[in-house]
């Protein structure tokens, strides 16, 4: 494990898109698990209220709830991650170092856990960003203090790693399949963000499908299945019921998805002639 | 003879092109195995077979008479068409890269920098070299784990003049420490200066195969002149060595016999008084010798 990652370490240093991406990417986690209380006192100061509450009370940064919103917040910015995955995979193939990869003596497969090793390390630090960027927060507005609060519901930081890999894993799938990286970055962009939550929730809000089996169906999209892993959370500060556990059905349907994407990888790799 | 590599009943099929069709190969230690054939005969494709990197249609191969291929292509070092590196990584960068695939520790890499002569550009970006300068930075790739066996993939492609002579002898040298070389080449030339076996691929078949100085057969022709030329004619006449000689303009082309060599001639020129101020051995060219083979199989 070590040397696969040192080999994508020694490639990636020095290339300044990874830097750029990857302090993109940190920022914007900083943003998005920090800014909840400056976007309550936004609200405050235009006014909003919500059944009389102030907004700035709404205790969104009390353990262990926080894990569950930050974690949340964090899956809209998981695609960054996914660009540098394309980025690595599409360097190889069309500078074609795979080819010299594998002639210097490695084999297809250890590639392929060169780059799994990266995403992985990618999605830990990620984590590990998101529980100290979250303890600092509870720290520092958590109305309830004590290891019992901190630690519990602590499954949505391995929840928000696994999803991580499932998608980069996917992009890696993708920038195999799609050799201009520029393409597979507005597409997956497009595709994530665009394209399959309007459809899926057309089929799940439209009235003329609600009744059958579209619903059901939407539950099986890829990217759908990884945003039900962690439900939206922030019912819960209106009094709505709200799903706060990590559903079995939803890791069950991403699971399948990741296997699916891995052994393609496998198939596509082993199958391509590198010329 | 220690086998170094067995290619056994190969074949490449892309569509409806058959690249390489049935080809047996053996190299053994120490022979420097050229490859020729035209363009698009099937050898970049079979080199590319044998380092992995496409996968055979039907057949197999062998490396030092064992099944890990992965290990074996450590102990390789390979040069395939284009050079491939990260554009935006350092000559050093970049044989850093290969050297922790190779396993082999990054002392080397200064040493090869400079046997290729790039070691005054070692942490300049590849993407600002030449065309001649990445085939060197591919050919210190090559070198870099000090490998017994070498495959180059037309080596000397891109070069200027100066940079064909530094790598033709830069070949001749490692071929001299020992080392197995497999090279392909559509320069007959190349492969007559550096080459002990050769064989002929053309539309993936192998047309022949054989020892470059069995193939070239002995020196027989040999050129000579002198100030006087009548005088030299007759001493030629009665050389026991001589088959038969024609002229030549001002020289004289003399066909050996057997057995007969250019110091005997020389020699016995010198006791009958004539200094020979021409002596010039012809050897048959390779390329003759491609032709012909290609002619037998039209």
């Amino acid at each position: 494990m070590i040397r696969v990652l040192k080999l994508e370490w020694l490639k990636i240093r020095n290339y300044r898109v990874f830097w750029i991406l990857t302090i993109m990417y940190l920022l914007a986690l900083i943003v998005i698990a920090s800014g909840g209380m400056f976007f309550l006192e936004w609200l405050k100061s235009e006014g909003a209220d919500f059944q009389g509450i102030n907004p700035t009370i709404i205790p969104i940064y009390d353990f262990p709830d926080i894990w569950q919103n930050t974690t949340y917040l964090a899956t809209f910015v998981k695609v960054l991650l996914a660009f540098i995955v394309i980025i690595s995979v599409n360097n190889d193939v069309t500078y074609n170092t795979l080819r010299q990869n594998i002639i210097d003596g490695i084999s297809k497969k250890e590639y392929i856990f060169s780059k799994l090793s990266f995403i992985i390390t990618m999605a830990a630090i990620s984590i590990l960003f998101l529980f100290v960027l979250g303890f600092i927060n509870g720290s520092i507005y958590s109305h309830v203090w004590g290891m019992d609060y901190i630690f519990d519901e602590m499954e949505f930081l391995a929840v928000f790693f696994y999803e991580v890999i499932i998608y980069c894993t996917l992009a890696f799938l993708l920038s195999l399949i799609i050799k201009k990286a520029g393409f597979v970055i507005v597409a997956l962009f497009l595709y994530t963000l665009m394209f399959e939550p309007i459809a899926t929730t057309i089929m799940i809000n439209a009235p003329a499908l609600a009744d059958g089996i579209a619903p059901e169906i939407a539950q099986f999209f890829p990217i759908k299945s990884l945003n039900n892993l962690i439900s939206v959370p922030f019912g819960r500060y209106v009094f709505m019921e709200i799903e706060d556990n990590v559903s079995i059905k939803a890791l069950t349907i991403a699971t399948g998805w990741f296997v699916f994407y891995l052994s393609s990888i496998f198939y596509i790799l082993n199958k391509r002639d590198l010329n | 003879m220690e086998r170094i590599l067995r290619i056994n009943k190969l074949s490449k099929r892309f569509g409806k092109i058959l690249a390489v069709d049935q080809l047996e190969l053996e190299v053994t230690a120490g022979q420097v195995f050229g490859i020729l054939g035209p363009n698009g005969s099937g050898k970049t494709t079979t080199l590319g077979m044998i380092l992995d990197v496409i996968a055979p249609t039907n057949g197999n191969f062998r490396w030092f008479e064992q099944d890990n291929t992965v290990e074996a292509r450590k102990s390789i070092g390979a040069i395939l068409e284009t050079p491939c590196f990260y554009p935006y990584l350092t000559a050093v960068q970049n044989l850093r890269v290969s050297a922790h695939i190779k396993k082999c520790g990054t002392e080397n890499i200064e040493n090869v920098l400079k046997q290729v002569s790039l070691f005054d550009r070692k942490d300049d970006k590849f993407k600002t070299y030449s065309l001649g300068m990445k085939q060197r930075l591919s050919i210190a790739a090559a070198l870099l784990s000090n490998p017994p066996v070498l495959i180059l993939d037309e080596p000397t492609n891109g070069l200027d003049p100066e940079g064909i002579a530094e790598v033709r002898d830069l070949i001749k040298e490692i071929a001299a420490s020992g080392k197995t070389i497999i090279m392909a080449s559509h320069l007959l030339d190349e492969v007559q200066k550096v080459c002990t076996h050769f064989c002929v691929l053309r539309k993936g078949k192998k047309l022949h195969e054989g020892n470059v100085s069995e193939t070239l057969g002995e020196i027989n022709k040999i050129e000579v002149a002198a100030n006087d030329i009548v005088k030299l004619e007759s001493v030629i006449k009665n050389f026991p060595g001589t088959s038969s000689y024609s002229k030549n303009g001002n020289s004289l082309l003399v066909i050996m016999k057997d057995g007969a060599n250019a110091t005997d001639l020389n020699d016995y020129c010198f006791g009958q008084g004539i200094t020979l101020k021409t002596l010039f051995t012809h050897r048959n060219s390779l390329e003759q010798e491609f032709l012909k083979i290609l002619r037998a199989h039209d």
